[in-house]
């Protein structure tokens, strides 16, 4: 599965391996994300989708196998260079992991204001024109993330991720737990993320709906290894039980 | 054949606890040493810190002027109860004084903050840990061992020996309200017996007690906090281990440190 545009490789994840204790967990993982694309990762819970993005992120360190973002291998790589490299991506995890003793505000722009120096009022004015596009009102900046609904904290966390504009987008499961109407919101709103930086995004998620709107080339992780992988289209009239399985329990019109 | 089998088990299952303590020694060293690193490089979050000095010193004082008070108080009339031959007010005094600068104060300051502050600190940063807070910070360019640990240290490292300072001086305050209002003790001899007693090595003892129980509570606390698993479970865990491992080191290390000034 080749990118057909022959872009910049973004991420190449090579020969992946991952065990905790006895329990293999990733095997021989391999895909690589160009500039420009739009990844999805889809698989049963406990597939390994989260423990993948924490290898790529530098949290879990590989077993075997390399990861190299923009050409530089992350595995062993000193940690000034890899903090360096992980600035200039926008990360959400999958409970949001907002600081809960920052208010709003605050968490949206951490990265920002370590970067550079920023007032408060200027701060507080780049945190609302994020949310804004997120469908959240003002009134929610200036609360801490334990007095807003996990909706909201969802949408925090992917204001935090994509403040800066970084050029590389990994989200842990962004719609779960929300309406679907903010989940089409927040597909759109990575679409546009990905579109108007020219930059790349993979997301995890088990929203098929959500796979059609956001991605250019899905991949299937099941058995510890990438089962299956391609474009939506693809994904839509694939014959693999695990992908019929994932689209018929997604798909409401199936029910009826 | 079983027997020995099932002695085999049992020194298995020893050596095994044995070397997961060593290796709980060794884990502890090393988090030991990244963060007194981090406490000298720059950049220093002084605001964390700040509010760190609010807490620990400030919100402590209570809890630590009224144990301290009212050890004093006990002090004072056991002294006076215990030696009848003795009850006098230069024996009073002598012994309010030297057990609350050398042992008292510093002892029961750092075993109130152990249960205030070091529950505190090891549960927010557990919580941080379990709920991938600090996994984020790490995402986000800022090196959780600076901004969280290296605030938390800085500021028990200054505030308990000013906690300490202040309960020796309440304590010593509750021992003369008692030598004077109950065991009616001329003041003024009471006060000149305070003074005449009072050396500068136990105020220095008291002070470097309390600067290294600084060092227990917020290394122990911190290290159980940064290393927390298992979610709530692992949450209360790290709380209670940290504040029970913090007392046990402040009293093993409090009979260490007197040995060494006065043994």
């Amino acid at each position: 599965m080749e990118n057909k545009s022959n872009n910049k490789i973004i991420i190449e994840v090579k020969n992946l391996t991952k065990s905790f204790n006895e329990t293999m967990v990733l095997n021989d993982i391999n895909f690589k994300l160009f500039e420009g694309e739009s990844l999805a990762v889809i698989g049963a819970s406990g597939s390994g989708k989260s423990v993948l993005l924490k290898n790529i992120i530098g949290l879990l360190s590989p077993d075997k196998g390399s990861i190299k973002i923009n050409n530089v291998a992350m595995v062993g790589l000193k940690r000034s260079v890899k903090e360096k490299i992980l600035l200039d991506l926008g990360i959400t995890f999958q409970h949001g992991a907002l600081f809960d003793s920052l208010q709003n505000w605050e968490n949206i722009v951490f990265k920002v204001r370590n970067k550079e120096k920023l007032s408060n009022k200027d701060a507080k004015e780049l945190a609302f024109s994020i949310i804004k596009r997120l469908g959240l009102n003002s009134d929610i900046l200036d609360l801490y993330p334990s007095e807003i609904s996990g909706g909201m904290q969802k949408r925090v966390a992917i204001a935090r991720a994509i403040c800066g504009n970084p050029k590389v987008l990994l989200f842990d499961e962004p719609t779960s737990g929300l309406d679907p109407v903010t989940g089409s919101l927040i597909d759109k709103l990575i679409k546009s993320a990905v579109k108007t930086v020219g930059g790349s995004a993979i997301t995890i998620t088990h929203d098929m709906a959500s796979v059609c709107r956001i991605a250019d080339k899905v991949i299937l992780i099941d058995k510890q290894t990438i089962s299956w992988s391609g474009t939506p289209k693809e994904m839509l009239k694939s014959d693999n039980a695990k992908i019929k399985d994932f689209i018929k329990s997604t798909n409401p019109k199936l029910f009826i | 054949m079983n027997l020995i089998k099932s002695i085999f088990k049992i020194c298995g299952a020893i050596g095994q606890k044995f070397f997961k303590f060593l290796s709980n020694i060794g884990h502890f060293f090393i988090f030991f040493i990244t963060a007194i690193f981090w406490i000298f490089r720059p950049p220093w979050y002084f605001k964390k810190i700040f509010y760190q000095i609010i807490d620990i010193g400030y919100f402590s004082l209570p809890v630590v002027g009224l144990t301290t008070f009212f050890s004093g108080m006990v002090l004072a009339l056991q002294t006076y109860n215990g030696f009848s031959e003795l009850n006098n007010e230069t024996t009073v005094a002598r012994v309010v004084l030297t057990s609350i600068t050398r042992e008292l104060g510093p002892v029961l300051t750092g075993l109130m903050v152990a249960g205030r502050i070091g529950a505190k600190m090891a549960a927010e940063i557990a919580t941080m840990r379990v709920t991938e807070q600090i996994d984020a910070l790490g995402t986000l360019g800022t090196r959780p061992m600076q901004y969280l640990i290296a605030p938390k240290i800085i500021a028990s490292l200054i505030c308990i020996p000013v906690l300490v300072l202040l309960g020796n001086t309440i304590g010593i305050l509750g021992g003369y309200i008692i030598a004077i209002f109950k065991l009616e003790f001329n003041p003024n001899i009471y006060l000149y017996a305070t003074v005449e007693y009072l050396q500068w090595i136990d105020i220095i003892q008291g002070t470097v007690k309390a600067a290294i129980f600084g060092l227990i509570i917020s290394m122990v606390s911190c290290y159980f906090g940064f290393n927390a698993t298992k979610g709530a479970e692992g949450v209360g865990y790290a709380t209670t281990a940290s504040v029970v491992i913090s007392s046990v080191m402040i009293l093993t290390s409090t009979y260490i440190i007197t040995a060494l000034f006065f043994g």
